[in-house]
This record gives C-alpha cells, sequence and structure tokens, in this order.
C-alpha cells in the first residue's frame, strides 16, 4: 500500500446493531497525505461515523479502510482525533491534561506546541470549569501535541468565537504546512472550509457523493443558464437544473464544448455542494483510483 | 552499532498506571480510609475488645447457680456486635468493588467519551482494559487478603474464649476469613468492569456489576459444600446425628443400608411409629479440619469465575472497538 495515502477506504460499510440502520455504505474514496480534507454532509450523514472508523474507535461492518497505508489499530499513535463532543478528564487540570497527555503519547509529544494551543488558560484550571470552547482548545492541545501525522477533527469549530477559530485555523494550517500533517475535519459550514481545505469528501446518506481536490471538481463543474425551451444540456451530466419562468439553470459536468446559447459560470463550493445535495445520485467524477 | 541504535528506537511504553491512580484519586483515599477502619476494627477485635468480652464470659461461667450474678455484659455485647459489623464488612466489599468497577472503571469513561479519548493516545484499547483491570486488581487483591488474615486471627483467638463466638462455617464468618475474599473481590472487579463495558452508562453498570457479584457470590454458595470430600457418620437413631460442623446431608439409614430423608411426622406417637423400622442415621458433613480445603476450593472456582469474566471484557471490547478485525486483517 503506497504510503502516500492517508486514508482510503473500500466498499467500507457501517451499521450500528444487527437491526440498526446503515449510517455508512459502500463508500469508497482515496485521500492523499498533505491534505487538508474537508468531511462535508448534512446532520447524520456519516460524517462522525467515518471519522471514529479512521480513528480506530469502531470496526467496519463491512469493507476496509486503510489509514497512512495501514490498519486504523496500527496507525493509531499516529493519529491524532479530537470528536464532536470534546470529552476530557473534567477532575484534571489543563496542566495535567497535557502532562498526561505527554505521558500516554511517548517519544512523539510535542509540550511547546501544545503549550501553545491552550494560550492564555490558566494551567492550574480544572477541566470541568472551562468553557465550551477553552475545552475544544484543550482537546486539541491534546491531539496536536501527539504531533499525528493524521488529525481528524469533528465538527472542531462548532463552539468557538470567530476570533479563536481563526487563531486556532491558522495554529492548524500551520501544522499542516510545517510537517505535512494530513487533515480531515468534519462540518456542516461549508464557508468556513472553503479557505482552508484543499480536498473534498461530501457525504449523504451514508455514502460518499463527491470526492476530490477542491480545484479540480470545481474547474469540472460549470453552472449554466439559458431558455428552458430551446436549449438541450444533450451530452453533459446535470448535477442539477431548475426552471424558473422560461429560464432553466443548472450545475452541470460539461462532456464537451458547450452550445452558444448557453450562459456559464464558474460555481462557488457552495454551490457545488449544495448542487449535489439536492441532485443526488450523480456519478462520482473521481474516480480515478489510487495507485 | 547501527543495529543497537536501530533495535533501541521504540520509546518508552504509555506511563498508564500513574494517570489511572490520578483519575480515581478519590476511590483510592476513600478505600485507604475503610481499609485502615476495617484492619483497626479486626485487630481491636483480636484484643482489647476479645479480652473484655473473655473476661466476661469467664465471670458468667464462673456465677455457677447463684441466683445474683454481675458480669460484664456489656463488654460481651460490644464484642459480639463488633464482630458482626466487621464480618458484615468484609462481606460487603466485593459488591463494593464490582460497583466502583461498574461504574466509575468503565461505565462512565465509556459514557462520557473519555475512553475514547484515551484509545486515540498510543494506547490500544486491549491495553488500557488491561491496566484498569490490573492495577486494582492487584490493590484489591492485597487489602482484601490482609483483612481476611486479620479477620481469620481474630476470628481463632475467639474459639474457647467466647462461648457466642461463629463457627467456622457461619457462611458469613467463612466467607470473611480467608483466601475466598480476595477471590470474590476480583469477581467483583470483573463483573463490574464487564458491566460498565457492556452498558456503556454509569448508573446501570454500577447496578448490573452489583447484581453479577451478587450471583456470583450464590453460585459460590451453593457449590461450596460440594467442592471438598466430606465425612459421613453413622449413629442410631437414639443417638442423634454425630458429628459437628458443615451439614451436607443428613438422614436415616433404613435396614438394607439405604439413606433416605427423615420422614415427617408431626406427634410422639407417629414419630415412634415412622422411626420404628430405621436402623440408623447418617450425617454428611465437613468437620473443621475441612475449613482450609473447602477456602482453597471456593476461591478456585471464584477465581475461574472471574477469569472467564475477565474474558469476556476483553471479547466486549474487541467487538465494540474492531481490534479482533484489525488482528485478522493483518494476520
Amino acid at each position: 500500500m503506497s504510503s502516500d495515502t492517508a486514508l482510503r477506504a473500500d466498499a467500507l460499510a457501517k451499521r450500528f446493531g444487527r437491526r440498526g440502520g446503515w449510517a455508512l455504505r459502500d463508500c469508497a474514496f482515496r485521500l492523499p497525505t498533505g491534505r487538508v480534507c474537508a468531511v462535508v454532509g448534512p446532520n447524520g450523514a456519516g460524517k462522525s461515523t467515518l471519522l471514529s472508523l479512521a480513528a480506530g474507535l469502531t470496526a467496519p461492518t463491512e469493507g476496509d479502510l486503510a489509514v497512512l497505508g495501514t490498519t486504523p489499530a496500527r496507525a493509531r499513535h499516529r493519529v491524532g482525533y479530537v470528536a464532536q463532543d470534546k470529552p476530557l478528564y473534567p477532575q484534571l487540570t489543563v496542566a495535567e491534561t497535557l502532562r498526561m497527555g505527554a505521558d500516554l503519547n511517548p517519544g512523539r509529544w510535542d509540550a511547546e506546541l501544545a503549550g501553545h494551543v491552550v494560550e492564555g488558560l490558566d494551567p492550574a484550571a480544572r477541566v470541568r470549569t472551562l468553557s465550551g470552547g477553552q475545552r475544544t482548545r484543550v482537546a486539541l492541545a491534546l491531539a496536536l501535541g501527539k504531533r499525528p501525522e493524521l488529525l481528524l477533527l469533528d465538527e472542531p469549530m462548532a463552539d468557538l468565537d470567530p476570533l479563536v477559530r481563526h487563531e486556532l485555523m491558522g495554529t492548524l494550517m500551520g501544522q499542516a504546512a510545517t510537517h505535512g500533517t494530513t487533515i480531515v475535519l468534519s462540518s456542516h459550514v461549508i464557508a468556513e472550509l472553503e479557505d482552508s481545505c484543499d480536498h473534498l469528501l461530501l457525504v449523504a446518506g451514508g455514502r460518499v457523493r463527491l470526492a476530490g481536490e477542491i480545484d479540480e471538481l470545481l474547474a469540472a463543474h460549470l453552472r449554466v443558464s439559458g431558455a428552458a425551451a430551446t436549449t438541450d444540456l444533450g451530452p453533459h451530466s446535470v448535477v442539477e437544473s431548475r426552471v424558473t419562468g422560461r429560464q432553466l439553470t443548472a450545475l452541470i459536468r460539461p462532456a464537451g464544448p458547450l452550445a452558444d446559447d448557453w450562459r456559464a459560470t464558474a460555481p462557488t463550493l457552495e454551490e457545488l455542494v449544495l448542487a449535489h445535495l439536492r441532485g443526488a445520485g450523480a456519478p462520482n467524477p473521481t474516480e480515478e483510483r489510487a495507485a | 552499532m547501527s543495529a543497537l541504535t536501530l533495535t533501541a528506537a521504540p520509546a518508552g511504553r504509555p506511563r498508564q498506571t500513574r494517570w489511572l491512580l490520578r483519575l480515581h484519586r478519590p476511590a483510592l483515599y476513600t478505600w485507604a480510609v475503610l481499609w485502615l477502619a476495617l484492619a483497626a476494627l479486626l485487630l481491636a477485635l483480636d484484643g482489647p475488645l476479645l479480652n473484655a468480652a473473655a473476661e466476661g464470659w469467664r465471670q458468667v461461667r464462673n456465677c455457677g447457680m447463684t441466683e445474683r450474678c454481675t458480669y460484664d455484659q456489656k463488654a460481651i455485647l460490644r464484642y459480639k456486635d463488633y464482630y458482626n459489623y466487621a464480618t458484615i464488612a468484609l462481606n460487603v466489599l466485593p459488591f463494593l468493588v464490582a460497583g466502583w468497577a461498574g461504574a466509575a472503571l468503565t461505565g462512565r469513561e465509556l459514557e462520557s467519551g473519555t475512553a475514547r479519548l484515551a484509545w486515540t493516545q498510543a494506547t490500544s484499547p486491549a491495553r488500557w482494559l488491561a491496566v484498569r483491570l490490573a492495577v486494582p486488581a492487584l490493590g484489591v487483591t492485597v487489602c482484601t487478603g490482609l483483612l481476611a488474615w486479620l479477620h481469620h486471627r481474630a476470628w481463632a483467638a475467639g474459639q474457647g474464649r467466647i462461648d457466642s463466638a461463629k463457627d467456622w462455617y457461619d457462611r458469613f464468618t467463612f466467607h470473611a476469613g480467608g483466601p475466598t475474599l480476595a477471590a470474590m473481590a476480583l469477581a467483583g472487579l470483573a463483573a463490574g468492569a464487564l458491566a460498565g463495558l457492556l452498558l456503556r452508562r454509569t448508573l446501570p453498570a454500577l447496578a448490573l456489576g452489583v447484581l453479577v457479584a451478587g450471583g456470583v457470590r450464590g453460585l459460590t454458595e451453593l457449590a461450596m459444600p460440594h467442592l471438598w470430600p466430606a465425612v459421613t457418620r453413622l449413629s442410631t437413631v437414639d443417638q442423634g446425628f454425630l458429628g459437628k460442623g458443615l451439614v451436607v446431608d443428613q438422614g436415616m439409614v433404613t435396614s438394607s443400608g439405604a439413606h433416605v430423608p427423615p420422614p415427617p411426622c408431626d406427634s410422639n406417637a407417629s414419630c415412634d411409629a415412622a422411626y420404628a423400622h430405621f436402623t440408623g442415621r447418617y450425617n454428611t458433613y465437613h468437620p473443621h479440619s475441612d475449613l482450609w480445603g473447602l477456602q482453597l476450593t471456593t476461591a478456585a472456582l471464584t477465581l475461574a469465575i472471574a477469569a472467564l469474566l475477565v474474558t469476556g471484557c476483553f471479547l466486549v471490547l474487541r467487538r465494540q472497538t474492531g481490534t479482533l478485525r484489525a488482528a485478522r486483517a493483518t494476520a
């Protein structure tokens, strides 16, 4: 298995309980290392399930998920993970929590980096007295301190104020740039990811709808509009189309040159994501499998 | 040299024990206080409390037939009460361990998600559980072992001096004064841990842990008399049952030599008639000399159950976290 792949899923599926519904089904994608990947999708889409599978916290029901070229269990010491509810031991102080991180990750711990993330917090403050945002910072410090090669963050910024969010995003991006850390972060707010992420994984209804480099995905799509009666989208694959009056607006993946009577513009990431969520069922454009 | 540096590369193991003790510091302190109190009580039952009560019983024995007789009744009752408190407390310890293990050791960590925090450090879930079972197991074995020894000493010192002293086969005395106590506490630890892993919630796990520990205790009590060969003594009908100890089976011997249960009867005449055709009585029982045989076999049975519960813990954890799958995939 190539070491330039951070995550690679094959027919990955997860069902909770024997008769429960499928949280994930038939997922196949590949995430190269060194990317900052946004896992986007509506609530309950399977984002958290995907991340906890990658963190080795649950076992897939079917299929395989390779993490950093090996099994999630074997990659454990190289992977950082912050769960959605940011669990921490409430009775420990901030300093103790970080000391525990050092003791549980021998040989990898970066005390300076961890300390930098919680800068401004009282080291003697007990975790139970911290606000939601402060707890997020402690949890991030714990995950970053082990110098992971792959960092999995489940809705990391949800309870942070814009200033801290910006600051921490800066720390994360700095980490990604200097150490080549692959970062996978899930969110249902697309706008906050557009500037920082270069890879997209769109999950909905337990399936991967779209996966690939954001630039390539955007370049492969066009937003077109024209008269509904006279024009034909012919060979192009239509992700989503809407008719307002006589006007037809569509998001397409052009299969060749476009007819002259269409006005075409480049879509934004948000338009792309929304179109794919609404017009479910379009084939995955980035089927190029890992070598 | 290069080979040396290559093999010397792996960093030290994650230091979990230190943090396990830190996280459960309140429980540790409570346990220490409880242990000290019980140890002090058991030492007192072997010392001043016993001496005062024994003096009281000596006075009672010297009373003879005199009408007015003074003896230190308070000392006698105090000894009896404190002996019972200590014995019951020791019997309750395994359930305390079970409740704590279910609630605090595994249940709460799974409920609050901190277990997932631990599993995403450089520690595998199996190792996390191993430390969580091994460290308390060591402490519980040493502490309950010492208490059981102190209890046995106190009990033995009272034999022959305290007329109301419990027999060795009194169920609470038996389970407080030997290796069965430590074994039962270990089974409680395993039962609690399994309950926490199964239910993943604090309070239900506390209840289930105590319940399972109760089941183990009930099972060992049922099995105990049959774990060591018992003695059978025969007597005539008029002699009554011979032999004193833990009774396994009692009844009548027929003329053909068969052992049958005593027949029911409710009046002198009907009893005389019912017993007329028996040739004698039999009494199958454990004499005092069987005490350690029974203690060790009962402890072994309890430990076997504890081992099964521990295996269950690892299987449940493996099913939940998928280490089983990973092992198969790389094999």
